[in-house]
């Protein structure tokens, strides 16, 4: 019987498998069970029964004793659970916060950056910003892209708002105007009929004339909408501003590129449009770096560089896609990321302390249980259960609260079609949330479980045992000190930044402001001098209302000049070299927006009556002169047209973008402000809010088949626009107050452990004299060094999340010595009320009692 | 136990063939895990042989039920093999068995009445 040996070997082995509980109590019994049968089975015949029968038992009855033990360990922590109810409920609580905001912040995340865009190879595609190709025809822009060196290809769109369906019931809609290998660049194909082809692109202006490029793709939405997806919308006829177009195509249903456009049509190439946007495809195995060398090589040919002393003047760049249409979305998620991770870390911390001082409770049974042969193995697992379980309760709260978030998210930020949604249910999302989930089992429990052997080393419990347990628990406290400083210093910068935001000077007043849309686009009154008629008819009647101070109109309001709108301007005849943004406006128009003129003057009424060749340029255009009043009476140049400057005003804030935001302003008056769209504006007396209807009415009176359109007072619109950063700041702002609240009941939590565990000491400092307060002054001292322990490290670290926010925040700034010093003093102030709740038993202990157990 | 010796015994059945079967050879006397095995192995013509993943599984089971107990006494020492353990049934053991051998003769009655098979000893 060579073989036993080896066999019995095998079968110990196999034996391991069992829970040890267990194969404690039987192994031995099992094995002698074995080497019995194993002797009677002779042969190889009779071995292989046996070894087959053996392999089945174990089959059977391995799954039965482990499930058996992970039941007991469920029961067990649920009977903990009950015990202390408020216990686990907090715990549960916050984990399930922790995991619910990553879960639901990480959707968005995956949603704009990591899922990839619906079209061909999107990883190749890009957008070029401040650099528009040759275009003055169509054949000019595709020579070009066809002789690009690091081009597969490339497209042009433009981007406007127009009403759809005509007339002034017809709905505002956003619409591309699109080169015509637009959608074969992307790789998109049509759930219906065709898209555009080269034949499509034509030269001119406007919408082109009828019957060459009259024709759209409609979006899949609008299809549904209009036609209830009904196939013979191919073929017929839709108005957009009036201009019939003919449906050649319905677009697939994901597809709503550029910036939830409804509608394409083929673009009308023409020298002075200067509007477009460029998406492009890379070469085939050209690698990024080299892409954008090639790019910035070419651009530096093609776009004339800036003046030296003009700092706006942004330089052309190309960005992938996938980055470009994550846009301003980006950074704020990649910030709340970083949020909510260090929510979960101080939530796991807090975790972990309640049950490090739940094993140290347990420590004096453990040592005797150990002492008296009871697994080690069996006690850990007993406590990686209770994570796990915790975890696991905390996962399926925290999808409800995902799931909340990201409806939260899709409000304040809807997604790009494109990006499809903000969805919990993605395959990648819910595996991040199962590793966050058993990430934070593992952070929760590895404390507790490295001093659960401490604890067993230790044949009796000792003073130097507690007093680890104890400097574990406070160790973990300075963590959750620390991140909470470092969550709040990030909290102070944003809202800091978000407070520039809203009071920096824009340039004009909002309030008593009201603006009101018209698009004279398909309507008599589109062509020249007829415009203008139209203009100076609504604004006598809105001007004759009560209430109303001033008014006029404007191309586009501050605020909502979206992409490039302008060019290069050149000064005194010398070639032009100063981009700007060119915004044409009628007499008033700063008056009426409380703008000011900080030398020379407004247009006069005659002066855009007549189309007198003068500009008013902003503080930061004048600036280039050295002296700002020293731009007056200089001649601006635009291609052949030529102004002179007669006016210095204070520059408007006219884009979100802040890089952008107080660039070059020149201001031209103009008979018919908005080829596209025109914005009426007013300046009343009182309530904005009050004028609103009756300025509108005023308007529609003037002509019923102009569509009018968003009319909303000056201070609506800001509130708008600016909803985003404020939910950005609030949030971040309910983060950091969730953190402190978390610090909070984690010290109250070790403090008030604290004085438990120490209370015969507290009873014999008493007996010698100490008084109540004394006592706990000595444990606020001590529970402040911990906090000054933790704070200073947070200090440094919020130093440092503060320039990565400087980067990711426009406006944001790294807290600076004197906040971190209130930071750190407002931490020691909730620490010390929290420990000073925690420690009030010492005033309620009776000395006697307590001396007489000794 | 008081709640269970009060017990009916039934709040357990229908029991595992493999416990019921532990439960008859216990009822005799007091076994070793090796020998309730055989016993069974011999009861059953080899039909239910317990592997000792499932035997001992069983035991460990009916342990913490309350329906066997280690015994301490040893029989003869020189019969002894000090490395096994006997169990012996408990009173709540007996009645669970009870209960189960009732419920299997009502069954086994019933059909009888249905499929007209006489009992072996009527």
């Amino acid at each position: 019987m060579r073989d036993i040996p080896f066999s019995l070997k095998l079968y110990r082995w196999l034996l391991r498998l069992y829970p040890p509980g267990f194969r404690e109590d039987y192994s031995a019994l099992m094995e002698r069970e074995f080497r019995d049968e194993l002797s009677q089975s002779r042969g190889v015949c009779a071995s292989a029964r046996f070894w087959l029968r053996l392999m089945a038992d174990l089959a059977m009855s391995i799954p039965v004793q482990l499930s058996r033990e992970v039941a007991q360990d469920l029961r067990y922590t649920l009977r903990l659970w009950l015990n202390r109810p408020w216990q686990a409920g907090f715990a549960i609580a916050a984990l399930a916060i922790g995991i619910g905001a990553n879960t639901g912040v990480f959707s968005v995340v995956n949603a704009l950056l990591l899922r990839s865009l619906p079209f061909r190879e999107p990883e190749r595609l890009a957008q070029l910003h401040q650099f528009i190709p040759p275009h003055d025809t169509a054949e000019q822009f595709h020579d070009w892209r066809q002789q690009s060196t690091y081009l597969a290809d490339a497209a042009l769109f433009e981007e406007i708002d127009a009403n759809l369906g005509g007339g002034r019931v017809g709905s505002r809609a956003h619409v591309a105007q699109t080169s015509g290998n637009f959608f074969s660049l992307l790789g998109v194909h049509p759930a219906l009929g065709r898209t555009f082809g080269p034949e499509d692109d034509v030269d001119g202006t406007g919408w082109g004339s009828p019957g060459s490029n009259a024709v759209a793709v409609i979006g899949y939405g609008l299809w549904q909408q209009l036609f209830g997806g009904d196939p013979r919308a191919l073929g017929s006829t839709i108005r957009a501003d009036g201009n019939p177009l003919t449906i050649i195509g319905v677009a697939p249903p994901e597809f709503d590129y550029p910036n939830k456009a409804v509608l394409w049509k083929p673009a009308a190439f023409s020298s002075g449009n200067n509007g477009w946007g460029t998406v492009v495809r890379l070469k085939p195995g050209i690698s990024w770096p080299k892409a954008r060398a090639a790019f910035a090589v070419e651009s530096e040919s093609l776009v004339p560089k800036p003046a030296a002393n003009d700092s706006s003047s942004l330089r052309p760049s190309m960005t992938s896609l996938q980055d470009g249409l994550a846009g301003p979305v980006k950074d704020a998620s990649l910030l709340f990321m970083g949020a909510v991770v260090l929510v979960l870390l101080i939530a796991c911390t807090n975790v972990a302390n309640l049950l490090m001082a739940r094993t140290a409770d347990r420590a004096g049974e453990l040592s005797i249980r150990s002492a008296l042969g009871a697994s080690r193995a069996r006690l850990a697992r007993q406590l990686l259960t209770e994570c796990l379980l915790l975890s696991f309760a905390a996962t399926l709260a925290g999808l409800l609260i995902a799931y909340w978030t990201t409806s939260l998210a899709a409000k304040v930020e809807p997604p790009p079609l494109v990006a499809q949604s903000y969805s919990i249910l993605d395959g990648r999302v819910l595996a991040f949330t199962l590793t966050v989930s058993l990430v934070t089992a593992l952070l929760s429990g590895i404390l507790p479980l490295l001093f659960l052997r401490r604890v067993q080393r230790f044949p009796a419990r000792s003073s130097s045992q507690t007093r680890n347990s104890r400097l574990l628990r406070e160790g973990l406290a300075c963590a959750q000190v620390m991140l909470t400083m470092i969550l709040l210093a990030g909290s102070v910068s944003v809202g800091r930044a978000f407070l520039h935001l809203m009071r920096v000077n824009r340039g004009y007043d909002v309030r008593g402001v009201v603006t009101v849309g018209v698009s004279l686009e398909g309507t008599t009154h589109q062509l020249g001098k007829r415009q203008f008629s139209y203009f100076e008819e609504v604004l006598d009647r809105i001007r004759n209302l009560s209430g109303v101070r001033t008014a006029s109109a404007t191309e586009f309001l501050p605020l909502y000049a979206s992409g490039f709108v302008g060019g290069p301007f050149g000064l005194d005849g010398r070639p032009a070299t100063r981009s700007s943004t060119m915004v044409p406006i009628l007499s008033g128009y700063f008056q009426t927006m409380g703008g000011q003129i900080l030398y020379g003057r407004e247009f006069t009424e005659a002066e855009v009556r007549s189309g007198a060749p003068v500009a008013v340029v902003n503080e930061h255009f004048a600036a280039g002169f050295g002296v700002p009043e020293a731009a007056l009476g200089h001649q601006l140049t635009n291609g052949s047209d030529a102004w002179k400057i007669v006016g210095v005003v204070n520059g408007m804030e006219y884009e979100t973008d802040p890089t952008t935001a107080h660039g070059n302003q020149v201001f031209v008056p103009s008979t018919a402000p908005g080829s596209f769209s025109s914005t009426f504006v007013a300046r009343v007396n009182g309530r904005a809010e009050d004028h609103l209807a009756a300025i509108r009415d005023a308007v529609q009176s003037v002509d019923p088949q102009v569509p009018v359109f968003s009319a909303k007072t000056m201070e609506q619109r800001l509130d708008e626009i600016f909803a985003a950063p404020k939910f950005y700041r609030t949030a971040i702002w309910v983060f950091a107050g969730f953190a402190l609240l978390l610090v909070l009941i984690g010290i109250y939590g070790i403090v008030s452990y604290a004085v438990v565990q120490r209370t015969q000491e507290m009873g014999v400092r008493m007996a010698l004299g100490r008084t109540p307060v004394q006592l706990r002054g000595m444990l606020l001292r001590h529970g402040l060094r911990m906090v000054a322990a933790g704070a200073i490290p947070g200090i440094v670290g919020a130093r440092f999340t503060g320039r990565l926010l400087e980067t990711l925040i426009e406006g944001a700034k790294s807290i600076d010595m004197i906040t971190s010093a209130g930071l750190f003093l407002f931490v020691a102030l909730v620490a010390s009320t929290s420990i000073w709740s925690g420690t009030r038993r010492i005033a309620r202990l009776d000395v006697t009692a307590i001396l007489r157990s000794e | 136990m008081p709640a269970k010796d009060q017990s009916a015994g039934t709040d357990l059945t229908p029991l595992s063939p493999a416990i019921f079967h532990i439960l008859l050879s216990l009822g005799e006397g007091e076994r070793h895990g090796y020998a309730i095995k055989r016993e069974i192995a011999a009861r059953t013509q080899g039909k239910l042989k317990l592997g000792p993943g499932v035997l001992y599984g069983s035991i460990h089971k009916m342990l913490e039920l309350g329906l066997i107990e280690e015994s301490a006494d040893r029989p003869d020492p020189h019969l002894d093999d000090e490395r096994r353990r006997y169990y012996r049934i408990t009173p709540y053991g007996r009645k669970v068995a009870q209960a189960e051998a009732v419920r299997m003769r009502d069954l086994v009655q019933l059909a009888a009445a249905r499929f007209g098979v006489a009992p072996r000893h009527a």
